[in-house]
């Protein structure tokens, strides 16, 4: 294994795993049809494709196998997951239990609560939602109000939570609430993270229907929610560390990247082999924006796989790399206007660019608006 | 810092310092600072075989990190490869540089000019003359026709040459190919060097200048910036960082190299775009002077950019090779096969 192959996430472990999920999801797509998407991973909601995806070993990678995931490395779910966006595939119905809620049990939750839910993720059939932002909390998270105070038993749940990707088809949802009241001077203090079933009684499930009609953000309502001990997440007070400390591989993730990949990568394959110098040069500029963007995305990757802290560089992938999305819609528009538009590959080019335009505007706000990651940054530059 | 860090450093930061005294423009080689390059045995470290393209890339950063007024990618690099690839005999001490041109074979003798070529004054001058059949490596023993500065001040020349072909080399046409990768890959390396030390002096300014009562670094819109300037140096860096691992993995004469090599081109010229503006801007009109140290780094990034092919030529490149792909994304990958 040469190291060029490490850095490009390529040495033979992962090479084969990376042929595997091709060939799983060639297969899958040509049995079942599914047509790759711009943002898959927000707006493709497939309750049988992730089941079929987990039987084949393709969730749950960074699960223990004691647990009934693959034990594998961060760097294998990397893989993994950069080919099912590549693709377009419809992975939003496992997408958050798999990436939040997974790290977040193995670092904090109870042993009941690993042998209860790491088995069901690594089966892909665990739906979770993620309750964090309120209408008055977006970029301020800590001025979440949602509180939950203490009852025979367990907890008590009240507040509003909104922009929660799927809460009406996900079976939980991971809430982030205030267990003591807001100490002006230690904002941070006194949260605490619960995971509530989401057909418990005295919730109310709102849909936000985005601009295009789509629908898979919610307004959350919880009313003296009961939620028993057996539910809370990690340590009561504990809540604001646990919700921040593993953002660094949500932030440098692929999906920071490559919300838009499936359009260029359609754009660029539509385009004639003939094509002009300047057409031929902003194509190339395209794909090394992408490829650096990659390689930099990777060895946050690879230094958060070792255990270092990669926090600065982590913001950076998400600015940077929302910001490429977002351009990347419009650069792909410029090259389709060379493509023949009388074909049927211009017909969908023309759908996937029409999605990539109404869900562009999220991809600098969601997990964390781009305004608050330079913040993050300069604070790493030490000038903040 | 490794040992070698820390060593390039401390000569560079002598050197610059040094410079307090020196004539700002145009720019004049560095001879304290080339004696002890020799005497570290770093003017010659890639071609003496005792260090590889990691530890090369160590001291192209490191330099240019120091505005080093130096031919040292073009001695270390370029002119001492290939003078033994070509086995033409080249000076053991001293500077080199390379003049590569198109150039015409007739009834035996070698016509073509040589444009912007670094450094023309250094101790010799390595013609690389392409023709249709290949690539006639030689000497130039007269001075340039023509001499000229880049943005720098850094010294360029023309060299319209009339030699004999007897009494060059003739080499296959890919070691010119080689020879404008190895170049590329250098000049990728030391614009990163250059963008970090403009980073650097941006936060320093931006830090210590009062403005409204307070540094301009507390100003959100300022620190924006910064973190954007931060953030485009580092991808930059990523990409070159592949192209210095491929050097390493599997030499420069190789497609991961070529592929990485185009990759970083791009990147970093697109970076310089940004991280100059940026520097420019928040450290205010005294950043565009010459008694200000910021236009060293970003006026030599600026200038190294169009070296050894412009960033659109390494982007019509990469488009090409994504156009023929099957699938675009294995282009994004990694480098397509065979390596």
């Amino acid at each position: 294994m040469t190291q060029f192959d490490a850095l490009c996430a390529n040495d033979p472990e992962l090479s084969e795993l990376r042929t595997a999920i091709r060939e799983f999801l060639a297969a899958d797509r040509e049995e079942h049809g599914w047509e790759p998407a711009v943002d898959s991973w927000l707006a493709r909601w497939d309750a049988d494709f992730s089941a079929r995806l987990a039987d084949a070993g393709f969730v749950g990678l960074t699960i223990p196998t004691e647990y009934g995931g693959r034990g594998l490395g961060h760097l294998h779910r990397y893989v993994v997951t950069e080919e099912l966006l590549a693709q377009g595939a419809p992975v939003a119905a496992h997408w958050f239990a798999d990436r939040q809620f997974a790290p977040s049990l193995l670092s904090y939750g109870s042993d009941e609560q690993r042998q209860e839910f790491l088995p069901v993720i690594a089966a892909g059939r665990l739906h979770a939602a993620i309750g964090m932002s309120e209408h008055d909390a977006g970029s301020d998270l800590a001025a979440v109000k949602t509180r939950a105070t203490q009852v025979d038993g367990g907890w008590s749940l009240s507040g509003t939570k909104v922009w929660t990707s799927g809460a009406h088809l996900a079976q939980r949802i991971v809430v982030l609430a205030r267990t003591s009241p807001l100490d002006p001077d230690h904002r941070h203090a006194g949260f605490s993270q619960f995971f509530v079933k989401l057909d418990s009684s005295g919730i109310t499930i709102d849909p936000i229907v985005q601009m295009g009609g789509d629908h898979h953000f919610n307004e959350v309502t919880f009313d003296d929610v009961f939620v028993p001990d057996a539910d809370v997440l990690g340590s009561i007070g504990d809540g604001w560390r646990q919700v921040t400390s593993e953002l660094g591989f949500e932030r440098s993730g692929p999906e920071r990247i490559l919300s838009t990949v499936t359009l260029i990568s359609a754009v660029i394959k539509a385009l004639p082999d003939d094509t002009d110098d300047g057409t031929a040069a902003a194509v190339g500029d395209l794909v090394a924006r992408m490829i650096s963007l990659r390689q930099l995305s990777i060895s946050v990757a690879r230094t958060l796989a070792g255990g270092e802290d990669a926090a600065t560089r982590a913001a950076m992938v998400k600015d940077l790399g929302t910001r490429f999305e977002q351009d990347s819609v419009e650069l792909a528009a410029d090259l389709l206007d060379r493509v023949d538009r009388r074909t049927p590959e211009a017909a969908q080019l023309a759908e996937l660019l029409a999605v990539a335009r109404l869900h562009s505007p999220l991809f600098t706000l969601r997990g964390g608006t781009n305004e608050v990651l330079r913040g993050v940054v300069a604070r790493g530059m030490g000038v903040r | 810092m490794n040992e070698l860090e820390q060593l390039v450093a401390d000569i560079g930061g002598r050197a610059l310092e040094a410079r307090q005294g020196r004539a700002a423009f145009p720019d004049a080689f560095d001879e304290q600072l080339w004696r002890n390059l020799e005497e570290t045995g770093l003017s010659r470290l890639i071609s003496s075989e005792d260090a590889g393209p990691a530890e090369a890339a160590v001291v192209l950063a490191g330099l240019a990190g120091h505005a080093a007024a130096v031919p040292i990618a073009e001695t270390d690099l370029l002119a001492t490869w290939l003078a033994a690839r070509a086995g033409v005999e080249v000076p053991e001490s001293g500077p080199l540089t390379v003049a590569l041109a198109d150039a015409e074979l007739r009834d035996g003798t070698l016509r073509g000019t040589a444009h912007d070529v670094p450094w023309p004054h250094s101790s010799a001058v390595v013609l690389a003359a392409r023709t249709a059949d290949g690539l006639h490596v030689g000497l130039l023993t007269d001075g340039p026709t023509a001499e000229s500065i880049n943005l720098a001040g850094e010294p360029r020349g023309t060299f319209a040459f009339e030699v004999g072909a007897d009494t060059t080399t003739s080499l296959d046409a890919q070691i010119a190919d080689e020879l404008t990768r190895r170049g590329a890959w250098a000049r990728c390396v030391q614009i990163i060097g250059a963008l970090d030390a403009a980073r650097d002096l941006t936060v320093t300014h931006t830090s210590e200048r009062i403005q409204f009562g307070r540094p301009l670094a507390k100003f959100q819109a300022v620190q924006h910036s910064l973190a954007e300037m931060a953030g485009e140096i580092e991808r930059a860096r990523a990409a070159t960082q592949l192209a210095i691992t491929a050097a390493t993995d599997y030499g420069f004469d190789s497609a991961a190299t070529d592929y990485a090599v185009t990759v970083a081109k791009v990147a970093t010229g697109r970076a310089v775009e940004s991280v100059t503006t940026i520097a420019h801007q928040l450290h205010g009109a005294i950043g565009a002077t010459v008694e200000h140290r910021l236009w060293l780094f970003t006026m030599r990034a600026r200038s190294w950019v169009d070296d050894f092919g412009t960033t659109m030529h390494h982007a019509r490149r990469l488009g090409r090779l994504a156009l023929a792909a099957d699938d675009p994304w294995q282009v994004v990958v990694s480098c397509p096969e065979p390596r």
